[in-house]
């Protein structure tokens, strides 16, 4: 028997599959604007992958802000929950998920059955979210990977202190006139990132272990600032971006 | 769709609503007129036969019909800020331009009495009314309680400007104090306050027979007919309903599955819709931090009224400190037993919304109640984000089940 979890949220369509024990496939697309379209086509990806075709999936869970969309789904879940089930299933000691999407990011607290007992979001402001690297990342001339990695070689960081994306960016642009390195300014970046989602995540008592998900977590600069923020270790997995695809699949295998 | 109950009684209480203001609107010439904030000694002036209008009911009232932003708009033309309480800047829209506005706007006041138990916005929207209307003006000081219990030189103090409060209203009417009458709409009064308080706890039952939204509806009389004998009757009605209800075992959610707790004013201009999807996963809020504000009081003794008033209003829920608060919205969780908290981050009212992180955090530290925050306003719908709280309700309610 095989399940499906298809999460569709802003920016990527993620999906996962799992058999009655393991996660035998996963896929992750850019989720463009026909979310429908999206989320048949990361499905199709998955199963490609393991030579399975839509009617070998016995159920599938749909998940993501875009869940109402995926077709032919046998339920909705919403993030949180499918968060909090996936984070569990990879690492049964997880106490606290921090989520930090291309447009949102949350905190949530975990219990040792994988339950969510406390959640906090931002999906007001930009400046916590992927959106805010790329946005700076696209004014710095630089791609992402390499954005990163600049991030964790700076001797030093200059203060972004603006809370908004926009003003941020003009912040930057004056951190280059004032000749500040480009690594200092791109270490900046992250830290106020950092600084944004510990403040939220504040708000729930974070308690270890701490993992990171969603497409952010790739970044290790943000993770590596976090880390300081918290004063805690966060651990990253390389299944991070799907984690919500792969909590929706284990409700699927619940029926 | 599933069908909820109706209650009866809510269209009564409507009914006397609609009475209030017609009333006002044609005695308007022939007596002298009030406005008043919401935690005013309104039996003052009731005694006098002072009519009363309450510019923060009308408000809600410009929420409920979605008139609110429009006149938000005005007011914020005129320079007001978009931060200013929405109860204020809708009623200060509706004195600018009432044509148009719910009842074309309010009777103009003859008098106004401003009490600073509830709020530091209604000293400066008082003071804008009275220099709009060119009406003497009344502000009753009720300084701010650090202590569940009133210090006694607070309780002096309010009371000695309850004294001057009725000396100036016959002033300024030419009206008689009648301590007989005062007594009379004193218990009226009393009897009102403790309907209300026997009817929202009714909400203790299993199932409960109310929902917030229902209170939020039942309120008005509370707040703008104390005193009076239709407030008295019209909740008798409302609670021999709901305990009509209770005895034949009818719930306000029917398979009531989860009992929550509201903090906050509600939101005028969802009122029922917000509640929806609750109330489709079975979740009813049997209790409120805001329509409790009018039952917690004890009543007023009549052997020495003013002193005992003085008391009341020093004890406003948001006239309290952090830790009282935290205290009463605990003591509610207990006793209505309820499985989780949902506050509204209400943006227009930071009285009542600056304390709600450390109220949320002081709560978790006596019981594990799951919470939602969500940030909203009461009138003004351009503060509510529709996706995001959607998401919000949907994981919290997957988080009770
Ligand atoms: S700020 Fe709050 S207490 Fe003051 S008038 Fe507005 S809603 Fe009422």
């Amino acid at each position: 028997m095989h399940y499906a979890g298809v999460d569709v949220g802003a920016i990527t369509a993620k999906a996962a599959l799992l058999d009655d024990n393991e996660l035998v496939a996963s896929a992750v697309i850019a989720a463009g604007y026909n979310r429908v379209e999206a989320a048949r086509e990361v499905l199709a990806q998955a199963l490609q992958q393991v030579g399975l075709a839509r009617e070998d999936i016995a159920r599938l869970v749909a998940t993501g802000y875009g869940r109402v969309q995926v077709p032919n789904a046998d339920r909705t879940v919403t993030e949180i929950t499918c968060h909090g089930r996936g984070s569990h299933w990879l690492c049964p000691d997880v106490r606290t998920v921090i989520d930090i999407g291309g447009q949102d990011s949350k905190g949530i607290a975990v219990n040792g059955v994988g339950k969510v007992v406390d959640f906090v979001m931002n999906d007001k402001c930009a400046a916590g979210t992927g959106r805010f690297l790329e946005v700076m990342a696209h004014a710095l001339e630089e791609d992402l990977a390499r954005f990163a990695e600049l991030s964790l070689s700076a001797q030093r960081r200059v203060a972004i202190s603006s809370t908004c994306t926009v003003f941020a960016e003009s912040e930057v642009v004056t951190h280059i006139a004032a000749g500040a390195p480009k690594a200092a300014i791109i270490a900046g970046i992250h830290e106020a990132i950092a600084a944004r989602v510990a403040s939220m995540v504040s708000h729930i008592p974070v308690r270890e272990v701490v993992m990171l998900t969603g497409g952010v977590a790739r970044n290790g600069g943000v993770a590596r600032m976090l880390e300081e923020r918290l004063e805690r270790t966060i651990l990253v997995l390389p299944e991070a971006q799907i984690t919500g695809a792969i909590g929706a699949a284990l409700f699927a295998r619940d029926g | 769709m599933p069908k909820y109950p109706r209650l009866q009684s809510l269209k009564a209480i409507n009914r006397v609503m609609e009475r209030y203001y017609v009333k006002r609107k044609l005695m308007a010439r022939l007596k002298p007129m009030a406005y008043v904030t919401s935690g005013a000694p309104v039996e003052i002036l009731e005694t006098m036969g002072v009519l009363t209008l309450y510019p923060e009911n009308y408000g809600a009232l410009c929420g409920a019909r979605r008139d609110a932003v429009r006149l938000c708009e005005v007011a914020e033309e005129d320079g007001y800020s978009q931060d200013l309480c929405s109860y204020a800047r809708s009623h200060i829209g509706a004195v600018k331009q009432p044509d148009g506005a719910p009842l074309n706007g309010l009777p103009k006041p003859d008098l106004l009495l401003c009490c600073n138990n509830i709020c530091g916005t209604v000293l400066k929207w008082y003071e804008v009314l009275a220099d709009h209307y060119s009406v003497p003006l009344f502000v009753l000081d009720v300084p701010f309680q650090r202590e569940p219990q009133s210090e006694p030189h607070a309780v002096q103090y309010v009371t000695d400007q309850l004294e001057a409060l009725i000396a100036w209203t016959e002033e300024v009417t030419g009206r008689r104090w009648k301590p007989k009458k005062f007594r009379e709409v004193l218990a009226l009064s009393n009897e009102t306050v403790s309907l209300w308080g026997e009817i929202r706890d009714l909400g203790m039952h299993k199932p409960s027979p109310v929902n917030a939204p229902d209170l939020f509806v039942a309120m008005a009389p509370i707040v703008a007919l104390r005193g009076t004998r239709q407030a008295v009757q019209v909740y008798k009605g409302f609670k021999a309903e709901l305990k009509a209800r209770v005895a034949d075992g009818v719930a306000a959610v029917p398979g009531e599955r989860y009992r929550l707790l509201w903090d906050n004013i509600a939101i005028w201009y969802r009122l029922y819709r917000f509640f929806r999807p609750f109330m489709d996963a079975g979740a009813c809020f049997v209790t409120d931090s805001y329509t409790n504000a009018w039952s917690a009081a004890e009543p007023v003794d009549l052997d020495d009224p003013l002193t005992s008033m003085a008391r009341t209003l020093l004890a406003v829920y948001i006239n309290l400190d952090l830790e009282t608060r935290a205290g009463i919205v605990a003591d509610l969780a207990q006793r209505f037993a309820v499985d989780g908290m949902v506050m509204h981050a209400n943006w227009s009212c930071k009285p009542f919304s600056l304390t709600q992180s450390d109220i949320q955090a002081a709560v978790r530290e006596q019981m594990t109640l799951p919470t939602l925050m969500l940030e909203a306003d009461m009138c003004d719908s351009r503060r509510y984000n529709n996706g995001a709280i959607r998401e919000r309700i949907a994981a919290f309610l997957e988080m009770l089940g």
